[in-house]
């Protein structure tokens, strides 16, 4: 494993197919090309795109205000909200799965994936009693199927041995269920919440823009593409995009640190 | 010649088949297996089933696990059964066929949860015997003592030797309390001295109670066939589709059980010979 003991960057071992390499080595090439990128861009002659110093410069802007901490506020706490709420439902219904009766409404949520929800905002709007209410309910039915979705496959994909032990240790059903899927696949439920988070955070900037009386990242994002402030909107889009993986970081962090075993 | 008799019946199979869809796995599987009562002793009973690779002996584990329902034909046990009479609580004998959950399996890759520590799984396992109630915590020092696994009670099974997880699902399935204790290639992919200590445990296992009964299924013959008192060959006779008990050796009879010395015996090397032949 010479890639791996070598901390020093040795380039010949990029281009190595199936080749580890450090993390140090990592993040030096991570580091390279993000700079090459980033000088490129603002090299280029961009026209009505606006470079990286300008973008920097248009975030530093933001970040005097209270403006930008207010609206990230308003859409982080939204989006926790949604994806509390999605849990419970996507367990509740997952869970209910593996009982015949509920079969068919636990698929029929999974195919809800195909559902627009612009053609079903409206609807929303009659069976919700405020804005706040109209978005929480359109993330949480935007969200759940996708986390029904995965969490699904991944009760299907149980390995027929577990349930085999279950049955050797003389377990009855109940017991095979809290068992295998309850607690055996709660490390997995946490997998699924990081991978799908993108989903959620990237319609709140949707539903924002339909009830802008709250605020949040999505409703600034809205009022400057008004006015074709493109520094602001790049300046905004970078913050989604930090926050985001900030989140992946985070949600893979807790699993481990909840779910020791799945370090191992 | 040792003195021992065969009593009761203790399992047996009658008639198992086993197609799948047209396919004849399984056919005309008849045996029984005896409990054997040697005085002065907790004698217990080391049966195997012996056949080549391919030839049903993983289909016939499961049948006779209860996790595989034959075609035709039953699998019974003898179980002491409490019974309201008149004065309180008795025990009887009865007859009644084989559950998932009757037989202690452990599974050729040992099979554990990975998300519970074998602490946590033992305790699992010892909570479903009534024997135990209350005492869970104590048997479970008391096997991880005897079986050398004490140091590990913390870990998770992807952090074990293949040693050590074969010896925590025995635990588990005998915290469980079955009698049965069904093993499926016991001795596979284990080097000559965890080889030596696993047959000695199972040896250590049979004694432990005169009801236990060792189900092992092998295609190893020698190391079977030293710890054994019954083999049975799975084969195939000729011109039928589907494999059967094609021969019952007693190895009592033949003066092969209950030793430890038995590598350079004639008759054990004959009876290797015998087997061989048949497979
Ligand atoms: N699910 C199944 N469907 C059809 N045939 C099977 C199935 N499982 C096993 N078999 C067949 O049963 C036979 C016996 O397999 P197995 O019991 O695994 O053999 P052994 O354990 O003796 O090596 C094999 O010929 C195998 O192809």
């Amino acid at each position: 494993m010479g890639g791996l003991a070598a901390p020093h960057f040795k380039s010949s071992n990029m281009f190595k197919p199936f080749e580890t390499i450090s993390r140090s080595s990592l993040l030096i090439m991570v580091a390279l090309q993000v700079l090459f990128f980033l000088v490129l861009w603002q090299l280029s002659p961009g026209g009505l795109i606006p470079g990286p110093i300008q973008i920097l410069d248009g975030l530093g802007q933001l970040l005097a205000t209270r403006l930008l901490f207010d609206n990230l506020l308003a859409s982080l706490v939204l989006t926790l909200k949604a994806l509390v709420y999605s849990i419970v439902l996507t367990l509740l219904f997952s869970y209910l799965s593996v009982l015949p009766f509920f079969q068919p409404m636990a698929q029929f949520l999974v195919k809800c994936r195909y559902l627009t929800l612009t053609g079903l905002i409206f609807i929303f709007t009659l069976l919700t009693k405020d804005g706040g209410a109209l978005k929480l309910s359109l993330l949480v039915f935007g969200i759940v199927p996708f986390f029904m979705t995965s969490f699904l496959s991944v009760i299907v994909r149980t390995p027929a041995q577990e349930f085999e032990l279950c049955q050797t240790l003389g377990y009855s059903r109940w017991q095979t269920l809290y068992e295998v899927i309850i607690v055996g696949k709660a490390d997995q439920v946490f997998e699924i919440v990081r991978q799908n988070f993108a989903i959620a955070w990237m319609m709140i900037t949707m539903v924002e823009g339909l009830n802008m009386s709250e605020g949040g990242i999505g409703t600034l994002l809205i009022k400057y593409n008004k006015y074709n402030d493109l520094p602001h909107v790049l300046a905004l889009q970078g913050v989604v995009f930090g926050l985001g993986l900030c989140f992946d970081y985070l949600l893979g962090l807790l699993r481990h640190w909840l779910f020791s075993y799945t370090n191992l | 010649m040792t003195a021992y008799t065969k009593n009761d019946v203790l399992l047996q199979a009658k008639d198992i088949s086993l197609y799948y869809d047209d396919k004849c796995i399984l056919r005309n599987i008849d045996f029984t297996v005896r409990d054997i009562v040697r005085p002065g002793l907790q004698q217990g009973q080391v049966v195997s089933l012996i056949g080549r690779s391919g030839i049903g002996k993983t289909q016939l584990f499961r049948v006779l696990s209860g996790l595989q329902k034959p075609s035709g034909g039953t699998i019974t046990v003898r179980e002491r059964k409490p019974v309201e009479s008149g004065n309180g609580s008795i025990e009887v004998w009865r007859e009644r066929p084989v559950r998932a959950g009757d037989m202690g399996v452990i599974f050729q890759n040992y099979y554990q949860f990975g998300w519970r520590t074998v602490r946590q799984s033992l305790l699992l396992a010892a909570r479903k015997n009534p024997a135990l109630a209350g005492k869970e915590e104590d048997a479970i020092r008391e096997y991880a003592g005897r079986f050398d696994i004490t140091d590990v009670l913390q870990r998770y099974p992807a952090q074990l030797s293949g040693g050590q997880q074969q010896r925590v699902s025995i635990i588990q399935q005998l915290l469980k309390g079955s009698n049965f204790l069904l093993l499926d290639e016991p001795f596979s992919g284990l080097d000559i001295c965890v080889l030596d200590k696993v047959t000695e445990l199972l040896l250590q296992v049979s004694l432990s109670d005169e009801l236990k009964t060792l189900i092992i299924v092998s295609h190893d013959i020698a190391t079977t066939v030293e710890i054994s008192d019954t083999v049975f060959i799975l084969g195939k006779e000729s011109g039928k589709e589907g494999s059967t008990i094609i021969r019952e050796i007693d190895l009592i009879e033949r003066g092969l059980a209950w030793r430890h010395d038995l590598r350079q015996d004639k008759v054990f090397v004959d009876t290797l010979a015998e087997i061989k032949g048949c497979l």
